[in-house]
């Protein structure tokens, strides 16, 4: 058995000349939790869409659960879940209704069904509204239920697109409690998202995803690392006198230092020590500053060196 | 507060613009709905003069010169257009029958071999009748039919009794000269009370052979039917809508990633809609028939048509949603299609009292098969053999629908 569970190379999804994922290429190993963190709009679910057998690749291939998602896409949907972002659920019917009726349509029925319906509703703490009507529930309620839905057949490969959008803080606890649980029973899960704190404290690796590329992909520790130890922007006044850009690079704190609009961009080993060195420089030069923002060392700082922008824009 | 109003308004009118198909719908909706209705009602409501003639078939098989004469004045007549031929041979009483119990001609004529002896045999007897029949499908109702009977009987009794005048004129005279003198005045009163007496032509309505019962549409025969395929046919709104709501709540994605091939799911879809059409077709029928005693005819052909318009109704319900992208465009599209077909295939008016190429238009529509149906069973008495030529081509209409669907069919 290879000890990748899902491995893609080169998807590209395009819509008439847009394209939407541009040559996606990465492996998720069996066990793991591998996170897509990007912001909106970057690529995220439509590659789940396509690792899911709902879209076609314009390009490349996809290997899911040891089947490839073009030639077998009824094996990959066996052995795979999803979880959508939007709450893929009947409003109308009860909590236990919605889930009769997924298990159903996953072939399972008669005490096989209950009893899954039973451990999944205890599962996400739902046991007992199981009869309530869902369109009475709290948002929370619902996207446990939602990911409830898409756990009943015990799938390989769990996708959860963005489950917590829109859930107070105590329910997104819930859930990563969940997907820890889930995790340790040997359940591998894509995790999509566009915070960085949840990619940081569930996923083993991740893969920051931008305009349909993935620009870095590692482990939260190593990405962060890499970084060093933070981001320092600096608003000037009246422009910068002549060298001072080479005198900052010049730091022993300072990894480097770019302009960005108007701005002075400054990927320190060390944030603070760097922030003293700086400061100090400035008053040599009769510099006067502007603005100052130092940025701690994190995925979110990670996405703005890689990218400019944050991950929330 | 009046620029909330007018920056709701432009944000509004810029979603709707964006929605190209359903403002094209919400116009074309109308428009079709217009276009259909005039054309269809056409020959009901134009006085006959400037509108479309209706074609009169006549079989003359009159050995004398009388129906030649009636059916020459017939032709005069604004409105009529007599066929003495057709595809450029004399008109038979064969091809008459076979053109009404096709649905090409609501109503024949025929003049028979002894029409012109009959009337004149009158002054023999005064018993006698000159026998005119009137072909019509028994579908047809009255309100069509009893025009045409009244200008053909009163043209052909004005022929005969024309035809008489010199003959009993003579008889009369004669009688007066035996009399004379003195008593010349009371054959004169009896000739009076003689050319009173009409009723030389007598009419007989008949169907074409095999058309079983000479039982004429009433108005429940009629519109029962009309009703309820143009009811049944509303599902197509009510189901296009939920599939595009379930596409646009996700729970459509969740299915679609379901180990289901897209025909089951479309399948399953499409079958909770199927038995509401069959619930809408019984209470309908029920409803006619034990609260107004409309007579149902036999129960497994009505069956079969019934089954076969469920499927078809239901089949361009999921064909619709794989066109429309939002709601309007499906609500839109719906309505038009709907209400053009139901127009068009004589669910509100009926097909005979359309022109010529609306009747065509009609068997292009499963609306038009339905009511063919439906009316095999309900007037003309047919039994399951009768009907399977609708009840296939329902099913037809049924298969192409769903399978386009299928092949149409995106999630993106």
């Amino acid at each position: 058995m290879s000890e990748n569970i899902i491995e893609a190379q080169g998807l590209v999804k395009r819509y008439g000349d847009v394209e939407a994922v541009r040559g996606l290429s990465f492996a998720i190993r069996h066990g793991e939790v591998f996170g897509f963190l990007g912001p909106n709009g970057a690529g995220k679910t439509t590659t789940i869409s396509m690792l899911s057998c709902l879209l076609e690749p314009s390009d490349g291939t996809a290997i899911v659960a040891g089947h490839d998602v073009v030639k077998a896409p009824q094996q990959v949907k066996r052995r795979i879940g999803l979880v959508p972002q939007e709450l893929a659920l009947y409003p109308t019917l009860s909590a236990r209704d919605n889930l009769n009726f997924y298990g159903r349509i996953y072939g399972l029925h008669g005490r096989a069904l209950r009893q899954r319906v039973d451990e999944t509703l205890e599962m996400v703490g739902l046991a007992e509204r199981a009869s309530g009507a869902v369109e009475t529930f709290s948002g929370g309620m619902k996207r446990r239920l939602n990911i409830a839905a898409g756990l009943l057949h015990c799938p390989e490969v769990l996708f959860l697109d963005e489950p917590t959008v829109g859930v107070d803080p105590q329910s997104r606890n819930a859930i990563f409690e969940h997907v820890e649980r889930l995790n340790a029973a040997g359940m591998t899960i894509l995790y999509t998202t566009h915070y960085m704190e949840e990619a940081e404290r569930l996923c083993h690796r991740v893969a920051i995803i931008d305009q349909g590329r993935i620009i870095a992909l590692d482990t939260p520790y190593k990405l962060v690392a890499d970084l060093g130890g933070g981001i320092i922007h600096l608003g000037v006044a009246n422009g910068m006198a002549e060298g001072l850009l080479d005198q900052i690079r010049a730091l022993p704190e300072v990894r480097a230092a770019t302009r960005l609009d108007g701005k002075v961009k400054v990927e320190a080993t060390r944030a603070q020590e760097a922030l003293v060195s700086l400061l100090a420089l400035f008053n040599r030069t009769d510099t006067d500053v502007t603005a100052l923002e130092v940025l701690e060392p994190n995925l979110e700082t990670v996405f703005l060196h890689l990218t400019g922008k944050r991950l929330r824009d | 507060m009046l620029r909330q109003v007018l920056s709701i308004t432009w944000k509004d009118l810029k979603i709707l613009f964006k929605d190209i198909g359903g403002m094209a719908v919400l116009f074309l909706m109308p428009m079709m709905f217009i276009i259909v209705m005039s054309t269809a009602l056409q020959g009901t409501f134009d006085p006959g003069d400037t509108g479309q003639p209706r074609h009169l078939p006549v079989v003359n098989l009159d050995s004398g010169g009388l129906a030649a004469e009636a059916i020459a004045q017939l032709d005069n007549i604004d409105g009529i257009e007599v066929e003495t031929a057709w595809e450029d041979e004399p008109l038979t009483r064969e091809r008459a029958e076979a053109l009404v119990s096709d649905g090409d001609r609501a109503v024949a004529v025929v003049f028979p071999a002894d029409f012109s002896a009959r009337v004149e045999g009158r002054l023999e007897d005064a018993e006698a009748r000159a026998t005119i029949e009137l072909i019509t499908d028994p579908a047809v109702s009255t309100q069509f039919i009893a025009p045409i009977q009244g200008m053909v009987f009163g043209v052909a009794e004005r022929v005969a009794e024309t035809a008489l005048i010199p003959a009993r004129l003579e008889a009369g005279l004669a009688e007066v000269l035996t009399h004379l003198p003195g008593e010349a005045q009371i054959p004169l009163d009896e000739m009076t009370i003689e050319a009173e007496e009409t009723n030389v032509v007598h009419m007989e309505q008949v169907a074409p052979p095999g058309m079983g019962i000479e039982v004429f549409p009433d108005s429940y025969q009629q519109n029962v039917p009309g009703y309820t395929v143009f009811g049944v046919f509303f599902i197509v709104a009510t189901m296009a809508e939920s599939i595009l709501r379930e596409k646009q709540e996700g729970t459509f994605r969740r299915l679609l990633v379901a180990p289901l091939p897209k025909p089951i799911l479309l399948a399953g879809k499409l079958l909770p809609y199927y038995l509401v059409n069959l619930l809408q077709v019984a209470v309908m029928f029920g409803v006619a028939h034990f609260l107004f005693g409309m007579a149902l005819g036999q129960p497994a052909a009505l069956l079969a048509v019934s089954l076969a318009l469920a499927a078809a109704a239901t089949g361009l319900g999921v064909l619709v949603a794989t066109f429309g992208k939002t709601q309007t465009q499906i609500s839109g599209l719906s309505v038009l299609l709907t209400l053009t077909m139901s127009a068009m295939g004589g669910c509100l008016v009926p097909t005979f009292a359309m022109p010529d190429f609306m009747q065509t238009l009609a068997r292009f529509t499963p609306h038009g098969w339905a009511m063919q149906g439906f009316q095999d069973v309900l007037v003309r008495g047919y039994g399951l053999v009768g009907v399977w030529p609708e009840a296939a081509v329902l099913l037809g209409f049924a298969a192409v629908f769903f399978l386009v669907a299928v092949w149409r069919f995106r999630f993106d």
